[in-house]
């Protein structure tokens, strides 16, 4: 069994603690520090989240996301063909992005995460996973005002998606995270993100991994299970239903098993989260499994994502002591 | 013929003084007292701007609220705590109160500055509340097993304090539920039940304000809400919502309250551009039963600026009222 994070660290720490990537932000928009100034203060601070991460025992970690407003605009502003626009909710959440909207044909021009991942694996005593939206869900959270046509545009940068997929292995990034959460609220679009992903990944030399949250996969599971990843991440808290899914088909690949809550402060027991381990692995062998929590922990307050993480990674080595 | 009234929609900018003096209370420099005199100093200025402007129905201008679900939830000590600071977008961050345990009234949250207001001015001032579903929607949640529970037990917290404005004489009470676009799917109409819990019976015009999210996934659904006027945020999408009402005509007996003021712009609406907003909603509604606003609370604004668009508003809606020879 394997731990990890699924992405977005909190940025800030609470009181007595400073928020100085807050204040830097602050600083840089009334022009009292540089962007490279900030640039300096964004890294300090991944390099407080992977700490923070490797010390709550995760042994996969993320580099938090920490220069990342959201999943949209990180990749979408650094592409050729789109523009930002106005604040618009994140699913359910009460989070907002800027929306991204497509004004022409999208392109790569050059690699984004690249040196974000080199400076996080340089960090880190534990692996790190690269962290990629993927094209469905690119597409999907922005307007489109130039292709007209969802599925020209999703395979457009499921091409576009393979060159940073590419630039990110060839720096040595083990694992790579495609995100698509918006596929569970376009079920009927799993056909066009197998499409999509097959021409993301083709010939990647790394461990992928494909991440859903804020539902359940209920319906295109065997879909999903057909997709060219070796990692399938499923929220079980915000979609049950994903339990029923499981159980109906036969689980093919890594399990990315995302059982603590991370968007309310309640804290789960370490009892009751090797009670869903030891669950789950009979549908799984523990062996497949990755334990995460079941989105992004930018929902939670610092402290709390702290905490939750912890008792995630004790959760798992009591599941583990009564399996052995 | 009447119709065309003003109004703002809650929230007007904090004069600096103010500010200081919130934070010199948070570091415990000045006391209660002290805070509370400045804070009436200000709503009376706000009293008083909105008079000069010439709204018809005043707000007493919330310079006693940080944010519309921290102030309630600070108050109910004994089911809520303050949780600590998570993103809202950018490099914005907002305390998110925690439900802890069981929801209840505990006295009254927002009579005092009501009565306050309305005792410096002859125009009626709308009593100011957010809704039972915004409330919870917008915090943690510990104990309740399902937002359902939750939901209906902030539903008895807020018609209870109703009740209290309205025993204090309150005409008109607004009860914002802009986060009621969250899961239209699942929870329009747990929203739609909190909010008929919380005004079935009462004898008071209601009002509530939706803005910034999906409307057209509850567009006609929110004509179901039990409130006397629907306050829509307009101009913040340049009157597209027009489409819809176009497509599915307002209920004939409700009021529809336009937003013709971005509130997160600087830039003050020219007249022409007010005039024309104010127009075109009125190929689809009789002005008996259109009200004008701007599309949200102007607390992100500088005073100026607030005081700037309101009176375009206003001046925007005399020129129409004259050409259509309205009273």
């Amino acid at each position: 069994m394997r731990t990890t994070a699924v992405g977005f660290y909190p940025k800030i720490p609470n009181r007595p603690r400073p928020a100085r990537l807050r204040q830097a932000i602050a600083r840089r928009d009334r022009g009292e520090i540089n962007a490279d100034e900030l640039a300096r203060i964004e890294d300090e601070v991944t390099i407080e989240v992977i700490a923070e991460q490797v010390e709550a025992g995760l042994d996969l970690i993320t580099d938090g996301q920490i220069r990342w407003d959201d999943d949209q605009t990180y990749i979408a502003q650094r592409l050729d063909g789109f523009e930002i626009t106005g604040l618009i909710r994140y699913f359910d959440t009460n989070t907002y992005y800027r929306q991204p909207n497509v004004t022409g044909p999208v392109r790569w021009t050059q690699p984004i995460l690249v040196r974000d991942y080199q400076f996080a694996a340089g960090q880190s005593a534990k692996p790190v996973k690269a962290l990629i939206t993927g094209p469905y869900t690119l597409a999907a959270l922005a307007t489109d005002s130039h292709y007209g046509d969802r599925r020209r545009l999703v395979l457009d940068l499921a091409e576009v998606l393979h060159q940073e997929a590419k630039a990110l292995a060839a720096a040595g990034a083990p694992i790579i995270q495609v995100n698509e959460p918006a596929i569970l609220r376009h079920k009927e679009d799993a056909a066009l993100l197998q499409e999509a992903i097959t021409k993301m990944l083709d010939g990647i030399g790394a461990e992928t991994a494909l991440y859903t949250w804020f539902g359940d996969a209920d319906g295109i599971l065997p879909q999903l299970l057909e997709l060219p990843v070796d990692v399938i991440g499923l929220d079980f808290v915000w979609g049950p239903a994903n339990w029923g899914a499981l159980k109906g088909t036969p689980f093919t690949k890594r399990l990315g098993f995302g059982i603590i809550d991370a968007r309310n402060t309640k804290m789960e027991s370490v009892e009751e989260i090797a009670e869903r381990i030891r669950e789950v692995s009979e549908l799984v062998p523990p062996d497949r499994l990755d334990v995460n929590p079941s989105c992004g922990l930018e929902y939670l307050p610092r402290e709390v994502a702290v905490e939750k993480l912890k008792r995630m990674v004790e959760g798992v080595r009591r599941a583990e002591a009564v399996s052995v | 013929m009447t119709g065309l009234l003003t109004t703002a929609v809650g929230s007007l900018p904090k004069p600096d003084y103010l500010t200081k003096a919130r934070n010199a209370f948070a570091s415990g420099r000045i006391d209660g007292d002290e805070l509370d005199k400045l804070t009436r100093q200000a709503t009376a200025e706000c009293i008083r701007m909105q008079e000069d402007v010439g709204l018809d129905i005043l707000v007493h201008g919330e310079m006693e609220r940080g944010d519309m679900v921290a102030y309630f939830a600070e108050l109910l000590t004994e089911s809520i705590a303050i949780g600590g600071l998570v993103r809202s977008y950018g490099n914005r961050y907002y305390h998110k109160p925690i439900i802890t345990g069981e929801l209840h009234w505990q006295g009254s949250m927002t009579v005092e500055m009501w009565r306050y207001a309305q005792s410096l001015t002859g125009k009626p001032v709308k009593g100011m509340l957010t809704g039972p579903y915004t409330m919870v929607e917008w915090s943690f949640d510990e104990h309740y097993p399902s937002r359902q529970g939750a939901v209906l037990d902030m539903a008895r917290v807020i018609r209870r304090e109703v009740e209290e404005l309205v025993k204090a004489g309150a005409k008109y009470v607004q009860i914002d539920e802009p986060a009621i676009h969250t899961r239209p799917e699942e929870d329009f109409d747990l929203a739609l039940e909190a909010m008929q819990r919380v005004v079935k019976g009462i004898d008071c015009e209601f009002h509530t304000h939706i803005c910034y999210g999906e409307v057209e996934l509850i567009y006609p659904d929110m004509l179901r809400l039990p409130v006397k006027q629907i306050h829509l945020a307009f101009k913040n999408t340049n009157f597209e919502y027009l489409k819809l009402l176009e497509k599915h005509p307002f209920d004939g007996t409700k009021d529809l309250g336009v937003g013709v003021a971005d509130v997160h712009s600087h830039l003050v609406e020219p007249l022409e551009e007010v005039k024309d907003g104010i127009q075109r909603t009125l190929a689809l509604m009789p002005p008996e039963r259109l009200w004008v606003l701007p599309d949200c609370g102007l607390k992100t604004r500088t005073w100026d600026e607030a005081v700037a668009k309101l009176r375009v508003m206003v001046e925007a809606t005399r020129e129409v009222k004259r050409e259509l020879e309205i009273e």
